[in-house]
């Protein structure tokens, strides 16, 4: 190596460490501030608690019913994903095995691209207004209904270009061993897809548990309000009360940090929505 | 067995026959319908509902019956609503381009063989990964006056304490400072994949010929990345037009209407005031718009996947 060569390579750590520290330094700020006592927060910028106390977390729980909140989220995102999972499974393979007539085929991905593409806002008007003459505004059924709805249309994108890499054969022979089509699936498809389909029910906990619109209009009451209203909440309440608010921040965030860098390598694929193979 | 009786058999076994070969064909469709059904229900139909909507009058959040145009007459005529669509698309213009550019440079700083690339990119998405709620907590965090890390920043530096959320350029700004930081990853991780994925080849011999980096740059690699950068700006300007969340947390659109996008008016409109009918009537024509952008979108999707197979 030159010793140009060398310096190029310093530049680059360099520059990489500067951008990490960009995306990491206001995590850091965040996670500081929650272990903060109110006294200290105000004390100027410090970067590390000067004293670590846990009573913005207690507060959070205590005072502000977060534990309302993280059980609406899990409960909501894990039917509806469950849902959704299996519904835009069984579409995305016959997407990707059958020769569809009538244009069935464009239609469906024309109909899953919509869906990606609308703005919350857009749906959430409507929905409201749905959702208000059947009785379902501030319930978790609702929330679930529509979850599953729209995340059907992301596992349909992601499963479909999943299954189309599983070679034919495999299943045909099955078949023409006597499984039926639906065995051939269960049987042989699902179990070579697996990692396709974990990476697809990750993502799509991710897309759930972090939307805000539609659970911040369809849901008035801890109820049914999930962990982002619930922060938001916070925020319009105690205006003043930092210490919890960033305790909500940190609360969270954390469950999608956790399974960021469990599953980093097939993250990508999600995250890019298959925008490239 | 008589003769009649064959026949029956034969007639019936060809029915069977017509029946399975039926049923057959229909397993696909059976297999679509129940997405379809979902996603008509949860999409679709509020589409359609919003449309119908938007041309019907309302007082105080009741329908009062059909309005014709008088919604739209209403929205289009509204300096708000202009002045809602203008710094809408000044602010995905601005996060746009600064996203790709940015987004450009990281991933071809760890496009090379690096030690911990895996590391690194993961601490380099982190940020796209966390509900764009927490986004807002955090910038809320460093921005505010009192407690923030940005006021103090500034007096270090010797200058005078922005205040950034009270003032309305200032706002405007930091809110493109808090998308680019958030959304450069989803740049970063489309155009590093199609980095990855493009011949090295066509890269080499042109090395081998003399070109300098820059050339090699600009004459190969560029216009290689052409059709996965068109993707990515047109999916992320798709997003970015509906941005709202951290707005929301940071701003409410104000001060003023300095940060009021369009997806803020129109949720003001529709939840403050209750006229469903009117935000539906601006909806629509951002609808329009992102139809465009969409259609534009899968044509290049389509052309970029014959271009990597």
């Amino acid at each position: 190596m030159t010793a140009q060569e060398k310096l190029g390579r310093i530049l680059i750590y360099l520059a990489l460490a500067a951008a990490i520290l960009l995306a990491l330094f206001p995590f850091w700020w965040m996670l500081v501030t929650s272990f903060k006592r109110p006294i200290d927060i105000f004390s100027g910028v410090a970067l590390w608690p000067q004293q670590v106390t846990f009573d913005n977390y207690d507060r959070l729980f205590n005072n502000y019913h977060f534990g309302y909140f993280l059980l609406n989220s899990v409960v909501v995102v894990t039917i509806a994903v469950t849902v959704s999972l299996i519904l835009g499974t069984l579409a995305a393979y016959a997407l990707a095995r059958f020769r569809l007539r009538y244009g069935a085929r464009q239609m469906a991905l024309y109909l899953v691209l919509l869906v990606r593409m609308l703005p919350g806002i857009m749906l959430c008007i409507p929905l409201y207004i749905v959702l208000a003459t059947w009785g379902l505004l501030n319930t978790r059924l609702g929330l679930i209904l529509i979850y599953a709805g729209l995340n059907t249309s992301f596992v349909v994108w992601m499963m479909q270009s999943f299954l189309e890499e599983i070679p034919r054969d495999i299943e045909e022979a099955a078949m023409v061993d006597g499984d039926s089509r639906l065995t051939a699936l269960r049987r042989i498809v699902i179990p070579l897809a697996a990692p396709g389909l974990i990476a697809t029910a990750i993502f799509s906990v991710i897309a759930t548990y972090n939307d805000f619109i539609i659970a911040l209009t369809l849901t008035s009451t801890p109820d049914a309000q999930t962990v982002p209203v619930g922060v938001s909440t916070l925020i319009g309440k105690i205006e003043i009360q930092w210490g919890p608010m960033a305790a909500a921040g940190v609360v969270g965030a954390l469950p999608i940090i956790i399974f960021a860098l469990i599953v980093q390598r097939n993250f990508v694929r999600g995250l890019t929505l298959g925008a490239v193979k | 067995m008589t003769l009649a009786a064959k026949i029956d058999e034969a007639k019936l076994e060809e029915r069977e026959s017509r029946v399975r070969r039926l049923r057959a064909a229909a397993v696909p469709y059976l297999l679509l319908l129940p997405a379809v059904l979902a996603l008509a229900a949860v999409a679709l139909y509020p589409t359609l509902d919003g449309i119908h909507a938007s041309l019907q009058r309302f007082r105080y959040g009741r329908e009062m019956g059909f309005a014709g145009w008088d919604n739209f007459a209403v929205v289009y005529t509204d300096a708000v609503f202009w002045q809602a669509i203008l710094t809408t698309a000044m602010f995905v213009v601005l996060v746009v381009a600064l996203e790709t550019l940015l987004g450009l440079l990281l991933a071809l700083l760890v496009a090379r063989e690096l030690r911990y690339a895996g590391l690194i990119r993961v601490m380099l998405i982190l940020p796209m990964t966390i509900a764009p709620v927490v986004v807002g907590v955090i910038w809320r965090l460093l921005y505010a006056s009192d407690i923030g890390v940005v006021d103090p920043l500034f007096q270090a530096l010797g200058l005078d304490a922005p205040h950034v959320l009270a003032k309305p350029v200032t706002a405007f700004l930091a809110l493109v400072v808090v998308d680019v930081w958030e959304w450069t990853p989803l740049l970063f991780l489309i155009i590093l994949a199609g980095l990855q994925s493009m011949p090295q080849d066509p890269l080499e011999a042109a090395r081998v010929d003399g070109a300098s980096r820059w050339q090699a740059f600009f004459h190969h690699t560029l216009p290689l990345l052409r059709p996965v950068l068109l993707v990515a700006v047109v999916l992320r300007t798709i997003d970015a037009v509906g941005t709202f969340d951290q707005v929301f947390v940071l701003t409410k659109g104000g001060p003023g209407t300095a940060t009021q996008l369009i997806s803020i008016y129109a949720y003001n409109t529709a939840f403050l005031f209750n006229q469903y009918g009117r935000a539906m009537a601006m909806l629509i024509g951002v609808l329009a718009f992102l139809i465009v952008l969409m259609s534009v979108a899968v044509r290049l999707m389509r052309h970029t996947s014959e271009k990597i197979e």
